[in-house]
């Protein structure tokens, strides 16, 4: 596999980014996952990690080396979060289930499948045209299906933050599952949080992303949406990817090819656990602990020269 | 009763390494010479923390107690995020980690040994003032390094003379990441601050939303202070409430060029706003600097004089 990938988040105004952001790949497959967490004092945060690692998680146990099936992998993966967040929230004895969206692609034999909860996004570009999306679980998304309002007006419409289906919530999560879908070099691929498409119109990403390089283009995408929501803005984040070799400038693109069997590499960023907030220390698992050696040692590997 | 945590014994097999002997013991770790398979000399770094766990004898770290584990276990995260900092980083000024594994009950790190002495003891031991060029020169290739850190989103918050090693080819090292925190781009909690009196900036003490670059700006100017002065800087908190520090340009003025102390000065500025605001900008303000040809005139002798006789 060789494709380009770029990933941000950013805090807009608020106070702490509830937003989770991750990647990881073998020689074969890519999983990419965004996750917007919801609720007040930390749940959001926990909520949006929690679904995130799970999904890192499940990989590198599945993917050995490619996902068997990778629709019914994300499908399995949401629906344990799920559970994950509820038995979370009585663990720690919390009010409230934290919650989070999420939205999930794995690109696998030149395939691309999606699955997604809540009103995080996914889009599919293939030289400028709109070939795949995600459809909101979202009241203004069943306004617009009615035809009561028009699509342009989701992002402003005053309940466009309400959403019917999200992991951790009281009602099993309503999950859409994509098609298996041809990938084309140079397609790109955007995942993103409400944050970056309510501020930043899908047409504009796409002529800007289209007719440049994703690793200059990107970053400025995100500040300038960053910069547009104001003094409200809202957490904002992406993932995007360009399939194939970089094309329009002469930038790094990845290659997995020489990866061994068995091997992944991993962006996770931001960790929060309920210790580092509420100041309760929670024991490190024997698990966390040969994970956090396994991370460094690739990450030595990685930068040895 | 004070009870100390035995150190590893020499010859002690460690993985596929040998211990050697201990070079240092710090509050939290014991910083071992060790030989890989093929002999050649590294350091290894062991999670300890003096005030939780025990090992009175063999090599097996128990906790002192059930809570202390938990606490063991926590202090175990920045271990890690020490290792995670410098795994990133290949560069010839900062120390370069090896290897780093579970054993004992408790982590190790395996860097790269180096020959020579820390900032520190150079300081401590020198006879006379230290030269301007020596001092440029150190400064300069630190900078390169921790530029590198800087790029790579990782704030070091403890820059010291202690933690500045110098080969015995002169060349610098920047070590002990102890204190290291990604915080360039992320907006999560900072655990609870490390930092040393002196070459601590001001917002390590209260403000942690504001470390920057500058943070560890401050930690190289009050570094560069001490090498003119053999001792460090009046703390940033107490500069706060009540500031005595003397501006380098005063003290120095005539053994020193006027740009160098005035670099020094602008690094300790209590205002993190009104410092270099990166390492690029403070190695252009370093490399402006002429290389101080000026003989030592009589007014600076004199101020010298009186200077040491005050009994700084």
């Amino acid at each position: 596999m060789r494709f380009t990938i770029f990933q941000e988040s950013r805090k807009g105004a608020r106070e702490v980014n509830q937003d989770r952001i991750a990647y990881t790949y073998s020689r074969e497959t890519l999983l990419l996952v965004v996750a917007d967490g919801m609720g007040g004092h930390l749940g959001g945060e926990i909520a949006a990690q929690i679904a995130v690692r799970l999904f890192i998680e499940r990989f590198q146990q599945e993917a050995k080396p490619i996902l068997r099936n990778p629709l019914k992998f994300m499908q399995e993966t949401l629906l344990r979060a799920h559970a994950a967040l509820g038995s979370y929230a009585s663990q720690f004895s919390m009010l409230e289930t934290p919650r989070t969206t999420c939205v999930a692609v794995v690109v696998q034999g030149n395939h691309a499948y999606w699955a997604h909860v809540g009103d995080s996004r996914f889009y599919l570009l293939r030289q400028g045209k709109l070939i795949g999306a995600t459809k909101d679980h979202s009241k203004v998304q069943y306004l617009v299906d009615q035809g009561i309002i028009a699509p342009q007006d989701v992002a402003t419409h005053p309940d466009r933050n309400k959403i019917f289906s999200c992991l951790g919530g009281a009602a099993e999560p309503v999950i859409d599952l994509s098609k298996r879908t041809p990938l084309q070099n140079g397609d790109i691929l955007i995942l993103c949080t409400d944050g970056l498409w309510s501020a930043y119109p899908l047409g504009e990403m796409s002529t800007m992303l289209t007719s440049t390089p994703i690793l200059t283009t990107a970053p400025q995408i995100m500040r300038e949406a960053e910069q547009r929501a104001g003094p409200e803005g809202d957490n904002l984040s992406a993932i995007i990817v360009r399939w194939g070799p970089e094309t329009l400038a002469d930038q790094p693109s990845t290659t997995t090819d020489m990866m061994e069997l068995g091997q992944f590499e991993t962006q996770l960023e931001h960790t929060v656990t309920l210790a580092d907030r509420a100041g309760i220390q929670r024991d490190l698992t024997d698990d966390e602990i040969e994970r956090a050696i396994a991370e460094i040692q690739s990450t030595i590997q990685k930068y040895r020269k | 009763m004070a009870v100390t945590n035995q150190a590893l014994s020499s010859g002690y097999p460690l993985l596929n390494y040998r211990i050697d002997r201990q070079i240092s013991r710090g509050g939290f770790s014991i910083v071992y010479r060790a030989f890989d398979e093929t002999g050649s000399p590294v350091a290894i770094k062991e999670y300890l923390p003096s005030s939780l766990v025990l090992r009175t004898e063999g090599d097996i770290v128990r906790a002192s107690s059930a809570e202390n584990l938990t606490s063991f276990r926590y202090g175990m995260k920045c271990f890690f995020e020490e290792g995670r900092a410098l795994a990133k980083i290949n560069h010839p000024n900062v120390v370069r980690v090896l290897n780093f594994f579970r054993a004992n009950e408790t982590v190790y790190m395996v860097m790269r040994y180096e020959r020579g002495r820390t900032l520190q003891q150079q300081i401590q031991m020198r006879q006379d003032q230290m030269s301007e060029r020596f001092v440029r020169h150190v400064f300069m290739q630190l900078l390169n390094g921790l530029r590198e850190v800087h790029t790579h989103k990782i704030l070091h918050l403890d820059i010291k003379p202690a933690n500045i090693y110098l080969r015995t080819d002169g060349s610098p090292v920047l070590l002990d990441f102890g204190a290291a925190r990604q915080t360039l781009t992320t907006n999560r909690p900072k655990l609870a601050p490390m930092y040393t009196p002196g070459f601590a900036a001001p917002e390590q003490y209260r403000d942690h939303d504001r470390l920057g670059p500058w943070t560890d700006v401050y930690g190289t100017g009050a570094s560069m202070f001490a090498c003119l002065a053999a001792f460090a800087p009046q703390a940033a908190d107490a500069r706060l409430s009540e500031d005595h520090l003397v501006s380098a340009k005063k003290i120095w003025s005539g053994q020193y060029s006027d740009n160098l102390l005035e670099v020094i000065d602008w690094c300790l500025r209590l205002d993190p706003l009104e410092r270099p605001q990166s390492v690029f900008a403070l190695q252009r303000a370093i490399r402006d600097i002429a290389p101080n040809k000026r003989k030592l005139t009589f007014l600076g002798n004199l101020k010298r004089l009186l200077f040491s006789e005050i009994g700084a």
